[in-house]
């Protein structure tokens, strides 16, 4: 990536975007009623892509004392999604980019340079692949890793039922079969469902959960732009939840207007399907905030038309009042331009973190580019009571920016291992890092 | 005594470069009006696709007739002394500033990419590049500017 590109990119932004934001208060937009300010439009929005360095000389990110963070599995390529199977082995998830979006507009051009700028740039090697890591003995550590299942079509979600293992690829929902302990598939996959992937294919990543009772599974389909600049048509069975029936493929819209539902779960007591969502860019770097919410069966949370309720966004045309009318507001505000893209509820099963844990969410937060400061690169938590979010998000594992505001890493799925600890996947440093209470289980890895 | 006709300096083979160039901002800035305005009337977002691709390649051939030109005006104090040349230069750079701007405003995502500002200002640069393209018309077939003998 030349660097003479960037200087002149930040030139254009420096000199057009206005450098004169007013002071705000991100902690005004964690919580339930986040403050939004008055929508801007920009000649050159605000842009602002870490450099990429990875994690150099040692450097590991950051945990409160009471935790303590190791590497799991390092030299991956692109893992964005973790899945732990029954017999605790971990899946990895592997993927990149369909990259078919083809180049409609001028500004097309210039977004690509700050893709492979925000990546890193060049190839991470054979992607699009599932690694399998057994860690038998609990150190930590795992003696086993197997190239599980290759030739994925940009897969992303991971979801077991029974001995039928499910994979969200960005064109299609497949299911293969799976028989405890196996370290490899290489038996071809059934289409449950085709998912919709090409052509554009803007927001590929596939999120699914299986509901608690395993007949249904839930699929999370991102928008196929930032705000219908694609054209509405480009949009059907977009920036929706949906259901699928598990036995026939059937399927249907469960809720929409959700521009990026990037992570779906279930919250265990409650049973009621929890969604991280990535909102739109470009309005400002302090909307729209991305967020978390219960996810009601027929609901519409307003992408295109309006967000966080009512407040109707200008870029959408037609207007349609009778649609903005029925949109409702999520539950939960995690800032503006985070970028969540890992969901996981505290079940409890095991000692791996410090109680004051259970029950609450972790989020992989991935991190801005739309905005002058960063925000996010980071994995919070957010406590839970009787199923709903109960008080602010709190930073758990953080660092993937060094002190130069340089990208080590940027997390994106999290899971927990069979020892209750928190799996965290990075598709920069190519690392998913382990994360547990600290003097626990995994005392033989401490020497 | 008749005097010669004012000599272009930047050409080829005896052609002035800047009237070869000067067709394509003029059809682009042209065309980006009538992409934005189907864009208006349809909200059919392949208008305003063609609309930004029009003002990028405008505003690219409009800087590169700019600079034959300025070679042009700069190189002979008898096409500066002709009565249109000063106005012909800064309406351009009007114009070309106008393009600019667009541009920007054109890199927006959807409806606010063309209305009402993207609109306004695509109307702006053809009103102004009117007057100063009949300027430049003058230069060459009154003034004889960049003409053979």
């Amino acid at each position: 990536m030349s660097a003479a590109r960037l200087a002149l990119a930040s030139a254009l932004v420096l000199g057009l975007a206005g450098c004169d934001e007013e002071p705000f208060d991100r902690n005004a937009q964690i919580g339930p009623d986040p403050k939004l300010p008055e929508q801007k439009q920009y000649l050159v929005p605000p842009m602002r892509v870490a450099p990429v360095v990875r994690w150099q000389d040692g450097a590991t990110p950051s945990v409160p004392s009471d935790l303590r963070v190791q590497a799991f599995a390092t030299g991956l390529a692109h893992p964005r999604f973790v899945y732990t199977l029954p017999n605790g082995d971990v899946l990895a998830v592997e993927a990149q980019s369909p990259g078919i979006e083809p180049t409609e507009r001028p500004k097309d051009v210039i977004m690509g340079w700050m893709q492979s700028y925000a990546t890193g740039g060049g190839s991470p090697g054979p992607t699009n692949r599932i690694t399998l890591l057994r860690d038998a003995d609990g150190d930590g550590t795992p003696e086993v890793r197997t190239l599980f299942i290759d030739h994925l079509n940009s897969p992303f979600g991971v979801a077991l039922v029974g001995s039928d293992l499910y994979v969200a690829a960005t064109d299609a929902l497949l299911r293969f079969p799976y028989r405890e302990g196996e370290t490899s598939i290489t038996e071809p996959p059934t289409v449950l469902t085709e998912l919709p992937g090409g052509p554009i294919d803007h927001h590929w990543t596939k999120s699914l959960a299986a509901s608690p009772d395993g007949s249904k599974l839930y699929v999370g389909v991102g928008s196929n732009s930032n705000i219908v600049e694609n054209g509405l048509e480009a949009e059907q069975w977009r920036a929706a939840i949906w259901e699928v029936d598990r036995a026939t493929g059937a399927h249907r819209i469960y809720a929409g207007g959700l521009r990026n539902p990037t992570a779906l779960a279930f919250e265990p007591q409650s049973k009621v399907l929890w969604a991280v969502v990535n909102e739109r860019d470009e309005l400002g770097p302090n909307l729209v905030p991305d967020y978390l919410t219960s996810v009601k069966d027929g609901a519409f949370y307003g992408w295109p038309y309006s967000y966080w309720g009512q407040h109707v966004d200008p870029r959408v045309e037609p207007k349609r009042p009778d649609i903005v009318a029925s949109a409702i507001a999520p539950d939960y505000s995690l800032s503006s331009h985070v970028a969540p893209l890992g969901l996981v509820f505290v079940t409890g099963n095991g000692n791996g973190l410090p109680g004051k844990y259970a029950g609450g969410v972790f989020v992989g937060e991935h991190g801005s580019w739309d905005r002058p400061e960063f925000n996010g690169y980071k994995v919070v938590f957010v406590p839970f009571a009787n199923g709903k979010p109960n008080g602010k998000a709190e930073d758990v594992v953080t660092g993937f920016l060094d002190a130069d505001d340089q990208a080590r890493g940027r997390p994106v799925g999290v899971v927990l291992d069979r020892t209750g600890a928190l799996l965290v996947a990075d598709d920069v440093g190519n690392t998913v890092r382990r994360v547990s209470a600290s003097g626990a289980p995994t005392e033989a890895a401490q020497r | 005594m008749i005097q010669a006709n004012p000599a272009s300096t930047a050409r080829i083979a005896g052609h002035p470069i800047h009237p070869m160039l000067v067709p394509f901002p003029i059809v682009c800035f042209t065309g980006a009006l009538l992409t934005d305005i189907a864009y208006a009337r349809t909200a059919d977002i392949m208008w305003s696709n063609f609309s930004a691709w029009l003002l990028v390649a405008g505003i690219v051939m409009g800087v590169l007739a700019a600079l034959a030109g300025l070679i042009d005006f700069i190189s002979n104090r008898r096409i500066r002394a002709q009565k249109p040349a000063w106005p012909h230069l800064l309406g351009n750079l009007v114009v070309l500033a106008l393009a600019l701007w667009n541009n920007f405003v054109h890199s927006r995502d959807a409806w606010t990419s063309v209305m009402p500002t993207g609109l306004i200002l695509s109307a702006l640069t053809v009103a102004v590049m009117l007057v100063t393209a009949w300027l430049g018309g003058s230069l060459v077939y009154r003034h004889g500017v960049g003409v053979a003998e």
